[in-house]
């Protein structure tokens, strides 16, 4: 509004500068011209143009409102209630261009003033009243910004029908009513009367198609949780899709008040699919299981099963509705088979071998004659992860599952080679528990130690992220055979195994078997803090006291100091941030404690943990503690070793908090160019990986063209982090420029060894799955953040800030905590019965339509295929027709069609 | 790392059995060239200064609190950004100070240094250098250049040229007897383009504009508006008018009102005449369309203003005549930037014509020009308040009524109301008077209406 009345001002004065003119004009000549008389008649006669301006209406109008006005000043009151109410309907009626103030307002603008002072005259009564109205719609236009006079007078008259005013001044006294409210509260004042106000504009705002409105002014007055009695059958959807969009980007309080409201409205309008996922983001078991017990509905009691198996939360059913197939959804134990049907729909079933993926005949073969003095060991234990990677879910391949005379290849890796080797198995046969054990068994016979660790591994890597009731990995790993064998890679497997397959269970038992072997002072740190990082894992954001009270005290006790400067140490650090995983201001407790603690150790352990804390929120105050810590330039001295880490974790932190909220996701970015341009050796380690971690499983242009610039830096650790980098942005997507891009890698570096290695591997990630799988850890049309999988993938990328002492070293098998994030990227569609039901779908980009008019498409530049399909990062889907409901209104991972009841098609 | 030394060496080699015989000498492995894989590519511009610094987008257009706090948060980031920078260069300030360059060296060195190392590249550069367009990059040290004077050679660029700006089509520097490329020119629009950006406003504001209301409002609504607030176009649900044309007979006000834009508007204001766009040689109209158009998405929010447009956008016609293809191959330009298979973004077209029956159909369909307004001559009421317009600044006598003129029916546009005015004022002052009086009006309008008439000889033909 305060621009379209500055324009006819600046109108104005172009008009006033005529008439300055004109009479500047009149006065010269009067004091040349003799005739002054003459003068004097013409410039009455000028006058009278000037009048004329205006056409003849335009004059009537402003005569009449004039007369008005006159008449409101008169002592007769009988006269003032037919005045007013003339001089309303010329403002109600008068329609006018959108660029132009309306005219009566214009003509009106003189009087506001006296209007005003005749407003404080008048006795109070009916007029008065309405006099304030008219003063308030008068204000909008004429008052003073700072008086807001629109809503002073507003507040004055008790009339009711502010609709009738029009959009645009609700719009305006919305707009004040928030900055009274501001003032108000600095002033400590009573706020009651712009309460009552608001909530009478809300309805008109929700009547009128402009729920943002709404919704905005509620949350200015901070009472966000009445906005459901308002609603209807029509709105509900608009708001509840735009208050959503704008979690992300309040404060902490607030944002779990938009989100509990929302559930709230769905729960009430019965979109429980809906209501479930926001109980999910809320991380509130309670809720889930309240919406979850909601309903009577065997189907959408499936469905909401997936959505919570999705994320990995494991419910316990009650008793009273003991039912296998429901119990299926939950574990996780379907994916498997729609995978694989998938994987047959698609033709993939062919297992594919490390060869078709490096495709070296395509690398520029300058110096094949140098692959002499290759390392063969560690070539073939690239493939094998390549070979893991590629095929990992299919539970076949040619080279680990084979039978017969060339024997697995396990055999062709050596010492710790034969561990990750053996791990791998876990990988391809994963969720496949059942048949996976089956193949995993002659492995765990073995001669070598290594191996028999690699199987236990495997066994770990097999459950994740399924639920059995027999819990076969407790039952292996936790043997104690395994878990407190003498041989360390076996218990190091048998911790991590466990730490893999019950990741974000919460399970009680595991408690009692971890937590020793984190306390027990007399074990190596490397098992004590692969123990931690396990419970790190199992526990994920539930700030669970007993695990961190161990922990922390395992850090701080005396015993342990000597060991504390292991590289392993970091590990212990993370399992104890892992733990507050998204607990936002929760993670305070345990930073206070830190604080106190004079420790190497303590810095890198707080910054992790308030990382963790605040992942996915895109909180800036917290980017900005990090930009801080990384702002300290470090002598390099070796006491500071614990600060470099402290540099290089909120480098990570970086991007694990901007994460999941698109604007602060691409504004990261361009902070780490800066990072990359001032940072120190540390800094620059890893900033890479931090762009891997943000935009993981979406190849974006910008990304991979800066990362592959980085992988030709002249630090060789910088480079090996972005060739890893690499490999995370491309992840399940077998993006073919990346992949063109990490051949010419592999040629450049074919006689680097360790660079080589991580090129492998990264062209594994790249065709994870042979391009069907996904690493980002956002799901649910990137709502929710996955704890698991974003735990994974941290532990993955801390263990890769010093990739040479531990992944490019003999502890490659930290790689596979990359299994918590990997999940198929597909759409199934199955009917009531969990039967796959084959139904054309629309996949499109997504596009965002909060607070646009109308209907829009919700995705664009579509294809039209036939489900099972693959989703890409930033795609949608929606069901050709309406043959069938969705019982899920996202339609992504398992989702399970109704048929409609009211179709009339023509088949 | 230490192996880049080899690389020299090795890059020439390629010999394998050499490579054999030498290999154990030989530091561990020679990497062949980076890979080409960021220049030599047309990069698209992007609107604004620095196409790699642009920020994110920002949905939804509409005025709501979901869009202002994700400006905040963008604005946040930037705060972030400038900080960051700002604490790193201080400190890099710091250490250089604490670690001050050995005594003796100092600055001078460095300056000398520099200042060698400049006249060195000058050297090499060479005196006088051509001027040239970069055909194709072959690889990073080769591209194929064609110059003013017609042939294209295979060159080498020099290693001190910055390779980022290099782009198919950019305008280049060339040694002048090796045809290296030395230098990259940036700016490579046409002089002419710059010269059609307005620098100074006209005078002309819509004050001085009488009558016309409805056409003022048109054409703010359809220009203005979508560039001021994007959003009430958005809210709506509709897409805002891409251009306008003003069309009517002669001396109503159609170039007055553009000029009436140009002065109250913000934007960046391009004007062009039909004419200008046909030129001496084949294609350098329609190359001078797209870089009109180019420099206004550069500089977007924009406003393209063609006046006359009839000289190039006449309908479509089986012509001999190479030099009327030309023109209809301009306009052809001119309709694939009207509507295009590019976004134009926030580029607004204002043309101005007193054909319209003769422009091409598909210049003016809907989606390119959404709005036709039209001029009439001025009726009673406009014709009195173009008179007081322009009589206000004469200084008249009082026996001028000018009521006379305005009930007469005779068909006067703007222009003749206007030149009667200053007819009538030339009339006083042949006779040295002060004032102008209602004889010289009267003389002044049968003068205007005469010449008028002469210069259309009315049912002459037809």
């Amino acid at each position: 509004m305060a621009k379209e009345t500055e324009r006819p001002t600046a109108a104005d004065k172009g008009k006033g500068k005529v008439d300055d003119v004109r009479e500047l004009n009149g006065e010269r000549k009067s004091t040349k011209d003799e005739k002054n008389a003459v003068n004097g008649k013409k410039d009455g006669k000028k006058e009278e143009p000037k009048e004329e301006d205006l056409s003849e209406e335009d004059q009537q109008l402003k005569s009449e409102l004039e007369m008005l006005v006159e008449r409101l000043k008169e002592l007769d009151t009988s006269l003032h209630r037919p005045a007013l109410d003339a001089i309303k309907t010329y403002i109600k009626t008068s329609t006018s261009s959108m660029t132009a103030v309306p005219k009566p307002l214009k003509f009106l603008r003189p009087h506001y003033d006296e209007l005003t002072v005749l407003y404080d005259n008048w006795l109070v009564g009916p007029d008065k009243d309405s006099l304030a109205d008219m003063l308030s719609v008068l204000g909008m236009t004429y008052g003073d910004e700072e008086k807001l006079e629109t809503l002073k007078y507003r507040l004055l008259t008790k009339s009711d029908e502010l609709g009738s005013w029009g959009h645009e001044y609700i719009r305006h006294l919305a707009l004040e009513i928030g900055q009274e409210y501001q003032n108000r509260l600095t002033e400590e004042k009573d706020v009651q009367d712009l309460i009552d106000l608001s909530l009478s504009l809300v309805p008109y705002f929700l009547s009128h198609n402009a729920e943002a409105d709404a919704v905005d002014l509620l949350s200015e007055l901070e009472m966000i949780e009445c906005i459901p009695r308002f609603l209807d059958e029509n709105t509900y959807s608009r708001v509840c899709l735009y208050m959503v969009s704008m979690v992300n980007l309040l404060t902490y309080p607030e944002d779990q008040q938009f989100l509990r409201t929302v559930h709230d409205i769905y729960v009430r309008y019965n979109k429980l699919s809906q209501a479930i996922v926001i109980a999910i983001r809320l991380n509130d078991i309670g809720l889930i299981r309240s919406d979850f017990n909601a309903t009577k509905d065997k189907a959408l009691k499936k469905q909401m099963a997936f959505l919570v198996a999705r994320q990995q939360i494991w419910l316990d059913l009650s008793s009273e509705d003991e039912d296998q197939d429901l119990a299926d959804c939950l574990n996780n134990t379907q994916i498997p088979i729609h995978f694989k049907a998938l994987a047959k729909e698609l033709n993939i079933l062919d297992p594919k071998m490390p060869e078709d993926i490096y495709k070296t005949h395509l690398e520029s073969s300058r110096g094949a004659a140098g692959l002499t003095n290759v390392d063969s060991a560690r070539h073939n234990l690239a493939s094998a992860f390549v070979n893991s990677f590629a095929n990992a879910g299919f539970g076949n391949d040619k080279m680990m599952l084979v039978e017969g005379d060339k024997g697995p290849w396990v055999w062709k890796t050596k010492d710790d080679g034969m561990m990750s080797t053996a791990a791998s198995l876990g990988m391809l046969l994963h969720r496949d528990v059942e048949e996976g054990l089956d193949k995993i068994d002659r492995f765990t016979y073995a001669q070598e130690n290594q191996i028999r660790a690699g199987a236990l591994l495997a066994i770990g890597i097999l459950n994740s992220g399924v639920r059995l009731d027999s819990d076969p990995a407790l039952a292996l790993l936790g043997d104690p055979e395994n878990l407190e064998s003498k041989d360390i890679p076996m218990r190091v497997a048998s911790i991590m195994g466990l730490g893999l397959s019950y990741a974000g269970t919460n399970k009680d038992e595991l408690l009692e078997i971890l937590l020793p072997i984190v306390e027990d002072v007399s074990l190596d740190m490397q098992l004590s803090a692969m123990a931690a990082v396990s419970l790190g894992l199992i526990f994920v954001g539930s700030s669970n006291h007993q695990v961190s009270e161990a922990i922390a005290n395992t850090l701080m006790d005396e015993e342990r100091q000597k060991q504390l400067k292991d590289k392993w140490t970091r590990f212990m650090a993370l399992g104890l941030a892992l733990l507050y995983f998204g607990r936002q201001e929760e993670v305070d407790v345990i930073l206070d404690i830190l604080k106190a603690v004079d420790h190497p150790m303590a810095k890198p352990t707080s910054v992790l943990a308030s990382v963790c804390a605040w992942a996915g929120t895109g909180t800036v105050l917290k980017l900005q503690e990090l930009l801080h810590i990384c702002n300290d330039y470090i002598e390099e001295k070796e006491e500071t070793k614990g600060d470099e880490l402290v540099q290089s974790y909120a480098v990570l932190g970086l991007s694990l908090i901007a994460m999941g909220e698109d604007v602060g996701q691409e504004m990261i970015l361009r902070q780490f160019g800066h990072l990359m341009h001032y940072g120190a050796g540390n800094i620059r380690k890893a900033v890479p990986l931090a762009m891997g971690l943000i935009s993981s499983s979406n190849p974006q242009m910008n990304v991979y063209d800066t990362l592959s610039r980085y992988s030709h830096d002249t630090d060789n650790d910088v480079a090996i982090n972005a060739i890893f980098a690499m490999g995370l942005l491309g992840a399940g997507t077998n993006n073919a420029r990346l992949a063109k891009l990490l051949r010419q890698l592999a040629s450049y570096y074919h006689r680097d060894q360790n660079s080589l290695f991580m090129v492998r591997i990264a062209q594994g990630l790249l065709h994870m799955g042979k391009g069907t799988l996904s690493v980002n850890p956002f799901h649910t049309d990137r709502q929710v953040l996955s704890r698991v999988a974003a735990a994974g993938l941290l532990t993955v990328l801390v263990s890769m800030i010093d990739a040479r002492q531990f992944i490019l070293a003999e502890h490659h098998y930290l790689l596979y905590f990359l299994i918590t994030a990997m999940h198929p990227r597909f759409l199934v569609t199955l009917d009531e019965n969990l039967q796959p039901l084959t139904v054309n779908v629309r996949v499109g980009q997504a596009v965002d339509v909060v607070g646009q008019a109308g209907r829009p498409k919700t995705i664009t530049g579509w294809q039209t295929q036939s489900t099972p399909v693959l989703l890409s990062y930033g795609e949608r889907a929606e069901l050709e027709d309406e043959k069938y409901i969705p019982l899920s209104s996202i339609l992504e991972g398992l989702v399970i069609l109704r048929k409609n009841p009211d179709w009339e098609g023509s088949a | 790392m230490g192996n880049q030394q080899s690389n020299i060496s090795g890059g020439q080699g390629g010999d394998g059995k050499d490579d054999k015989s030498k290999k154990k000498d030989r530091p561990k492995y020679e990497p062949p060239p980076q890979p080409t894989t960021r220049i030599g590519r047309r990069k698209r511009r992007a609107a604004g200064p620095n196409a790699a610094a642009k920020l994110p987008t920002i949905y939804p257009t509409s005025r709501c609190k979901l869009r202002y706090l994700r400006m905040q948060r963008i604005h946040d980031h930037l705060l972030l950004e400038e900080e960051y920078v700002e604490n790193q260069e201080r400190i890099r300030k710091a250490k250089a100070q604490a670690n001050p360059p050995p005594p003796g060296a100092g600055d001078l060195d460095t300056l000398d240094r520099n200042a060698d190392e400049r006249s060195r590249v000058d050297d090499m550069r060479g005196s006088p250098m051509g001027v040239g367009n970069l055909e194709e990059m072959i690889d990073d040290d080769h591209a194929i250049v064609s110059s003013a004077t017609g042939p294209e050679y295979y060159v080498s660029i020099m290693s001190f040229v910055d390779k980022d700006l290099l782009e198919p089509g950019a305008s280049i520097l060339l040694h002048h007897k090796s045809v290296s490329v030395v230098g990259v020119l940036t700016d490579d629009t046409d002089p002419l383009v710059s010269v059609m950006k307005l620098d100074k406003a006209p005078t002309e504001s819509y004050a001085d504009i009488g009558g016309l209301e409805s056409q003022i409002q048109e054409v703010r609504e359809a220009v203005e508006l979508p560039l001021l607030h994007p959003e009430l176009y958005e809210e709506m649900g509709i897409k805002p008018p891409k251009g306008v044309i003003l069309y009517g007979g002669p001396g109503t006000g159609k170039t007055l009102l553009a000029k009436a834009v140009a002065n109250q508007t913000s934007a960046t204001f391009l004007r062009i005449v039909g004419s200008e766009l046909i030129q001496k040689y084949l294609g350098d109209g329609p190359r001078l369309v797209r870089q009109i158009f180019q420099v206004a998405a550069e500089h977007s929010p924009s406003i393209v203003f063609i006046d006359e447009i009839d000289a190039i956008g006449t309908k479509r016609y089986e012509s001999t005549s190479g030099g009327e293809r030309e023109v209809q191959r301009t306009m052809l330009e001119l309709l694939n930037q009207l509507d295009g298979f590019d976004d134009r973004g926030d580029v607004k077209v204002i043309m101005a014509t007193n054909k319209i029956e003769s422009l091409d159909p598909a210049l003016i369909r809907p989606g390119r020009i959404d709005r036709k307004i039209l001029f009439e001559n001025p009726d009673q009421n406009t014709k009195k308040k173009i008179f007081s317009l322009h009589t206000s600044k004469m200084s008249l006598s009082s026996d001028v009524d000018l009521d006379e003129f305005i009930n007469q029916k005779d068909e006067l546009s703007g222009a003749d109301i206007k030149a009667i005015c200053s007819e009538a004022g030339l009339m006083a002052l042949r006779e040295r008077r002060m004032r102008v009086q209602m004889d010289d009006f009267r003389a002044a309008r049968e003068r205007v209406m005469k010449t008028k008439s002469e210069s259309e000889p009315q049912g002459l033909y037809l």
